[in-house]
């Protein structure tokens, strides 16, 4: 529901009692709310070469694959991705993040001989699996972190930098949150105690 | 009289526009006064200028995460604070803009809003009545001088604004949490009723109860019932929790006699030698720099506890060379907050086949049960503390950092997981003189204003009263059936202020000589002048204040009101 609607609703749900001051005529600044700004991933941003972008996609795509709802590429999530690396990732945190990709290409080239865009997706797997393997005994693993992987002066390795970029950015989405999980912003009322149907997904939002 | 003075000619003046100045301003107003209230903060339509509410995740920069740079550098104590956001940070003091000055080896955190309606918008809305024990404590066991309140005092005036703010909660006839006057309370989660049969059954000395709190189950005096969207703090165009932007300044507006005025910070309080009265307060237009002052004939300041002591300590003359209203030398001493800390989470497998519609903006409570009146106490501290409580389920951003890739890891991560369940103990604070607000003997505000110092540090009753906490925390978990107890976050000491109830430093007490307001607020020193934000609190029981603010703020303005038209201010 955009804000408009909302106020709307919200006089109708009071009666038209004195909501605010000067009714309902939209004032510059509502003109800006949040609540109906566009998405951030509709930004403009030119970070990676469109090789790098291309790798993101995919990558991005393994960890969260299109099932039967969709998957990171079609929630935009490389693009979140590249607005993170240009505006707010750090810059200790962006080497690690950019040196990683570059490992991936050469773990492509070391272990199938390919350039990385040329690997298969089983292939491109097989290096996250490795990555993973290799960073497990990284806090980012321990039960319970809640400290993710952006800590300031202690970067995760790139492979908990780019898995939380991508879950984070994937379930944060318009596509994530209305597709995958389930988007209810004006619930009207609580139950805390009605039955959970079998594989339903949680409400969007985030617990932390 | 020419125009100008008399538009800045007021029956009463109002300092701050949060949950006490909101209901001064009301109280005043209905009653006939014309009444300005002056607020440092932005002015801030409601509903029109809660710019974040209901905004979505993805469309806020960086899909919500929080902008670091911006935190450390403009809000680096604010953004400590849990309701502190990017869709609601222009709610917020910027900490660059208004600095203070605390030892960073002792810290204390000043969560300060900067709009108008203040704190009102960003409160955990928890609204607890003080019971008989709490205002007879000091008496008791002697820590500190006698509340010259009682319970049966102030109770009448509980229900006075309780009738008008709305509270939903479960009565319960507990004499160590009396009652309010209460909507109907809101439902319990699946694993929260588990756990309250399972505590009435292994537990039996406390009670759990569902959270009082000011936020509507039903419509309430033209504001409309929760549509439980979740983050009250975002600010609720419908009004559905108290805030003195959705009630209290509407109604005092209703009455055609408050004048309000945004971007007024108040320097000082003129103290008038010869009628022994303040005669005006003098303010500085933080748009312009320019400074005005305005006369009133009583004057009540809800700057917040921390800011109304500024504003005396502040307001020197040659009678009052330690700051208005000072003549014991308390004021800025006492400063109290409650001590905040981490019992523990329970992890539970119970209810799994359960789910929840809507978004409560509220947990459960239990009521302080340690060294309660006529019991045998086994304690080796005294005063208690309370568990607010929070039971969620996990979903994916409390298990992001899961290994595996793929469909199952998806798949995991978009259904529920177990449930946890958080203790979070409120602990009271006992007054203390060597914890003090002062003003800065060399730094000052970009207007000149000597900064506020705070210099604040637990003392042993408090340690003692964390480490019986503790335990208490782990016996409760094991008794509500936890699979599996985290109680190894360690947080080390709770930092004073994130209690976000900071009070004490205008106490108030029959004996001039230790404390600077009567038992009506009222300056001993100074008879036109009330004080009613938490700075008048003799003690801090373990509960949430803002409920005790507003009872006392109606007294207090009743009083006034009565004492105006008997001639005697």
């Amino acid at each position: 529901m955009k804000r408009r609607e909302f106020l709307e609703c919200a006089a109708l749900l009071i009666g038209g009692v004195g909501l605010t001051q000067s009714g309902f005529s939209l004032s510059n600044e509502q003109k800006h709310y949040l609540a109906s700004a566009p998405s951030y991933i509709k930004r403009p941003v030119d970070y990676f070469s469109i090789a790098q972008r291309t790798l993101i996609n995919r990558l991005t795509e393994i960890i969260i694959p299109e099932t039967d709802t969709p998957g990171a590429i079609d929630a935009g999530v490389g693009k979140f991705i590249e607005l993170m690396l240009a505006d707010w990732l750090n810059d200790e945190e962006r080497k690690v993040f950019m040196a990683g990709l570059e490992s991936v290409s050469d773990m492509a080239r070391s272990s199938f001989d390919k350039s990385a865009l040329n690997l298969s997706s089983e292939e491109l797997l097989v290096i996250l699996n490795s990555l993973e393997k290799h960073a497990e005994n990284h806090p980012w693993y321990d039960l319970g972190n809640q400290d993710g992987a952006f800590v300031e002066g202690r970067p995760a390795p790139f492979i908990c930098q780019l898995k939380e970029l991508t879950i984070y950015g994937f379930f944060t989405s318009e596509v994530g949150s209305t597709q995958v999980l389930r988007y209810q912003p004006m619930p009207m009322k609580f139950d805390g105690d009605v039955p959970l149907q079998k594989g339903e997904s949680t409400w969007a939002g985030r617990q932390t | 009289m020419n125009n100008l003075n008399r538009a800045r000619e007021f029956d009463a003046i109002v300092v701050g526009s949060g949950i006490s100045g909101g209901w001064a301003a009301k109280e005043l107003t209905e009653k006939g006064l014309k009444v300005l209230v002056l607020e440092r903060g932005e002015n801030l339509q409601h509903g029109i200028d809660y710019l974040g509410e209901h905004a979505p995740d993805w469309n806020l920069p960086f899909n919500g995460m929080k902008n670091r740079q911006e935190e450390a550098e403009e809000y680096p104590i604010q953004s400590q604070n849990y309701a502190f956001s990017e869709a609601n940070k222009s709610f917020f003091n910027n900490d660059k803009n208004n600095p203070y000055v605390h030892n960073e080896s002792k810290p204390f955190n000043w969560i300060r809003a900067d709009v108008v309606g203040g704190r009102s918008l960003l409160w955990g809305r928890q609204s607890y009545r003080w019971s008989e024990q709490d205002f007879a404590a000091n008496s008791v066991d002697k820590s500190a001088i006698p509340w010259p309140v009682t319970y049966e005092e102030i109770a009448p005036w509980y229900s006075y604004v309780e009738q008008f703010v709305g509270i939903s909660g479960q009565a319960e006839g507990l004499k160590e949490l009396p009652d309010s006057e209460f909507l109907p309370p809101m439902k319990m989660h699946a694993i929260e009723k588990t756990i309250k049969r399972r505590l009435e059954d292994k537990a039996p000395d406390v009670t759990m109860t569902i959270g009082r709190v000011a936020v509507l189950t039903e419509n309430h005096k033209g504001r409309s019932a929760c549509h439980y969207c979740g983050p009250c703090h975002l600010g609720c165009s419908t009004g559905s929790y108290f805030s003195s932007q959705s009630s209290t300044l509407p109604a005092a507006r209703a009455t055609g006699n408050l004048t309000l005025r945004a971007n007024s910070l108040v320097e000082k309080l003129i103290y008038d030698d010869e009628t022994g009265k303040v005669s005006a307060v003098q303010v500085i237009d933080t748009k312009t720099g320019e400074r005005v002052s305005f006369r009133a004939k009583i004057f009540f300041l809800c700057a917040s506890t921390i800011a109304s002591t500024q504003i005396l300590l502040n307001s020197t003359s040659a009678h009052f060379p330690k700051g208005l209203a000072n003549r014991s030398g308390t004021v800025g001493q006492y400063l109290m907050d409650h001590a905040t800390g981490f019992g523990g989470v329970g992890v539970f497998l119970d209810d799994m086949d359960t789910y929840y519609y809507g978004n409560r903006p509220n947990g459960s409570y239990i009521p302080r049960f340690r060294n309660l009146a006529g019991e045998e106490s086994d304690t080796d501290f005294i005063r208690g503390y309370g568990f607010q409580t929070m039971a969620l389920r996990t979903n994916w951003s409390t298990n992001i950092t899961r290994r595996g890739f793929g469909a199952e890891l998806k798949d995991n991560l978009r259904k529920p997981g177990q449930s946890l369940f958080v203790l979070q103990a409120f602990m009271e604070c006992l007054p203390n003189s060597n914890n003090r607000v002062t003003l800065s003997p060399d730094k000052v505000d970009r207007f000149g204003i000597p900064l506020v110092s705070v210099d604040f540090s637990w003392s042993e009753n408090e340690r003692k009263m964390m480490e019986d906490m503790k335990g208490q925390a782990e016996r409760l978990l094991k008794a509500a059936g936890a699979v599996y107890i985290i109680d190894n976050i360690d947080e080390g000491d709770p930092i004073g202020g994130m209690g976000i109830h900071e009070m004490g430093t205008a106490r108030m007490g029959d004996d001039p000589t230790q404390s600077v307001l009567n038992k009506y607020n009222q300056a001993h020193d100074v008879a036109n002048l009330f004080i009613t934000d938490g700075s008048f609190m003799t003690s801090s029981s373990c509960v949430n204040p803002s409920l005790t603010y507003m009872a006392f703020t109606a007294r207090a303005c009743d009083y006034a009101v009565k004492q105006l038209a008997a001639g005697k201010l």
